[in-house]
């Protein structure tokens, strides 16, 4: 029979940035951490560790880690290993158990996950192999627009006439952009066609698995307002969020770090 | 246990012995294939051609396929495939017929120095549209004539105006070979050549049904490498031979109770063509993991045997209704019976860039058969020859969150 233990540790490593959660067995998180992913995964994810250690003020060493996101096999201290698709589920069930429907976005992949009674995923679709619905998509987006990439979602939010933007390459989508830009086209029409043509590819992702309300969204993209408001319209459905959307990945690792 | 299984012990999974048999019969096979060409009398026939009219006729076949299975088994996929990319062929277009295209137009620097040359090719359309176009465009580098073997995709029942369409093929067919091939055709050679194709069907499906045995005594790369004569040998004592062999070894580890794997935990479907270039890899490494595929939907796609008074009519009842050239609900309904017949806990599905005709519809027919079953199933994408479409990281997630359902 395994240790039973009462912290447990969770890093989600993402293609853009890397997180961790440390959380005890009532589920009370004592410490997260996001730090840029960068070039070395094993390095983000030490930072990570040092983070949680010194904000939590406990000394790590020995307690459970599991880790998560396309990066989790490149850490050598980790116990386990366990796809995203079932730390997302995880802990968006820790949070809201009412969530059947749950659209994550990250940097390089959006997911759609159908959540069981117990918090298990019970189907999932992922995107394709094209970004185009993905958080890079925006960042290229936001690029090309000369704005950051928090301010592309207020801007876009700022458009009364959003520009016809195609969704079936983000490289495409960008010369499409600076065409848009070379006749005049207003950047917040710019920016609202861009979330659009992005939401609408989400959604149609959400409608295959089934859309089941309430709909949870997570992923460092559920921060932009822009791309809440275009998948809301597009799904005719509210959404729910968490407070820190981009850390349900890691806080479902450490929950089953902590029954490990 | 015996001397030899303490002897692969470490292994995840368990070799067969008729592997070295199936070897040696597809070694002949390919050295005959050469020496029918430069005799003047080799066919390539694709995989649902209805091989035993030829073959009754005394024309040997070669089967640019499962030529393009050897290449993507040895790794050189996305270099032959190349080739035929730079004569202007699409990356879209099938990776068998890039392959094959790519090895004729250099037959030096593709494995085993390419097929032998061809004198005629026939192509039958029951598996997809492609293989008319790639066989003109072979027939083009070639000289080689190509014959269109037409089989009309059925819905439910085949209208009569259809089977006489099809049967008018055969017929037609009858007169290619003997005109191009100086042969003639016998009723009763065609009867014996149905009878042993039947046969080995029946040998392999025996094999295939065995499988339904907990653990299974096959594992997918096995049914894989030992369909190889039911495609090519059809109609032939080989193929006999082989299935015989195996059989006879599947039945021993049925009644030893050994499975294809060692530790079989979790039992799934698996669906479409497998990936050629990593198929060991690929299967040995779910294998480690508990997995195993005790049934699929491509190697019991060759399970027609031609019977009864009239055997023109049984030729067009067998090709016109190979499965793919049905509705996408055959399919559907095809995997929903092995799912409950095989006692599978779960399926995933191939999606093979390459072969649209296969891979069409499978994100419904996921849907549709999760539905049907109450089992969980999950869509990969990549190809069977070009590992150019094929990405680790992203079908890994996939593979991993399925199997993390059954926890």
């Amino acid at each position: 029979m395994a240790r039973r233990t009462t912290i447990g540790i969770g890093l989600d490593i993402g293609s853009t940035t890397t997180k961790g959660i440390l959380v005890d067995s009532s589920g009370t998180v004592l410490a997260a951490s996001l730090v840029t992913t960068g070039a070395s995964a094993p390095i983000a994810a030490r930072h990570v560790m040092d983070e949680l250690s010194q904000t939590s003020g406990k000394e790590l060493t020995g307690l459970p880690i599991i880790t998560t996101g396309y990066g989790r096999t490149s850490v050598e201290f980790a116990h386990e290993t366990v796809t995203e698709i079932t730390c997302h589920s995880m802990g968006v069930h820790s949070l809201n158990p009412d969530i059947r429907l749950l659209i994550d976005v990250g940097g390089q992949d959006s997911k759609v996950i159908r959540i069981g009674p117990n918090g298990r995923p019970t189907d999932f679709e992922l995107n394709d192999k094209c970004s185009a619905g993905t958080g890079r998509f925006l960042e290229v987006m936001a690029r090309v627009l000369e704005v950051s990439i928090d301010d592309l979602g207020p801007l876009a939010l700022r458009s009364t006439s959003p520009s016809t933007i195609s969704s079936t390459c983000t490289v495409f989508a960008e010369s499409e952009v600076v065409g848009r830009i070379g006749t005049g086209a207003a950047p917040a029409d710019i920016a609202a066609g861009a979330h659009l043509a992005m939401a609408g590819k989400v959604a149609t992702l959400a409608k295959r698995v089934g859309l089941v309300t309430p709909v949870g969204v997570t992923g460092g993209v559920a921060l932009n307002p822009a791309f809440r408001h275009y998948l809301s319209k597009q799904l005719n459905s509210s959404l729910w969020m968490p407070d820190k959307p981009q850390l349900t990945g890691a806080l479902g690792a450490a929950i089953l770090a902590v029954k490990r | 246990m015996g001397q030899e299984e303490r002897h692969t012990e470490e292994k995840v999974y368990r070799q067969l012995r008729a592997n070295s048999l199936l070897q040696e019969i597809m070694l002949r096979y390919m050295m005959e294939g050469q020496a029918a060409s430069e005799q003047g009398k080799l066919a390539w026939v694709t995989s649902g051609f209805p091989v035993e009219i030829p073959v009754t006729m005394g024309v040997n076949v070669s089967y640019p396929e499962q030529y393009g299975a050897i290449i993507g088994s040895q790794k050189v996929g996305p270099e032959i495939c190349g080739f035929a990319e730079e004569l202007g062929y699409s990356q879209e277009l099938c990776s068998y017929a890039r392959s094959s295209i790519g090895s004729v137009r250099y037959p030096e620097k593709s494995p085993l120095d390419g097929l032998p040359k061809p004198q005629a090719l026939l192509a039958c359309n029951n598996i997809c549209g492609t293989v008319l176009r790639w066989y003109d465009a072979v027939s083009q580098m070639t000289g080689a004539p190509v014959f269109l073997f037409d089989t009309p995709p059925t819905e439910g029942d085949q209208p009569s105006h259809h089977r006489e369409y099809v049967r008018q093929s055969v017929l037609r067919l009858i007169d290619f070979l003997s005109r191009t091939f100086h042969t003639s055709f016998s009723e009763e050679r065609l009867r014996k050549v149905g009878e042993l194709s039947g046969e080995a069907i029946d040998l392999w499906t025996r094999s295939l049904k065995a499988c339904r045995n907990r653990p299974s005594p096959l594992n997918c790369a096995d049914r894989f490498l030992a369909m190889a004569p039911i495609v090519a040998l059809r109609g032939t004592e080989p193929a006999i031979e082989f299935y015989q062999a195996l059989l006879e070894e599947v039945q021993e580890r049925v009644s030893q109770g050994l499975g294809a794997i060692r530790d079989e935990r979790i039992r799934l479907l698996w669906d479409d063509i497998p990936p050629w270039f990593t198929i060991f890899r690929f299967f040995n490494g779910l294998a480690a993991r508990g997995v195993v595929f005790p049934a699929d939907t491509y190697t019991h796609a060759w399970s027609g045997s031609l019977a009864g008074a009239d055997l023109l009519d049984s030729v067009v009842s067998v090709y016109s209704n190979v499965y793919l050239n049905k509705g996408l609900e055959a399919k559907v309904d095809k995997m929903c019976e092995l799912i409950k017949e095989y006692s599978l806990d779960g399926f995933i599905m191939f999606s093979v860039r390459s072969c649209k005709r296969y891979s069409l519809g499978q994100l419904v027919s996921k849907e549709l058969v999760m539905e049907r079953t109450g089992v969980p199933g999950v869509v990969i994408e990549g190809d069977m020859v070009d590992s150019r479409l094929f990405n680790d990281a992203q079908i890994q997630t996939r593979l991993d969150a399925l199997l993390e359902m059954f926890l």
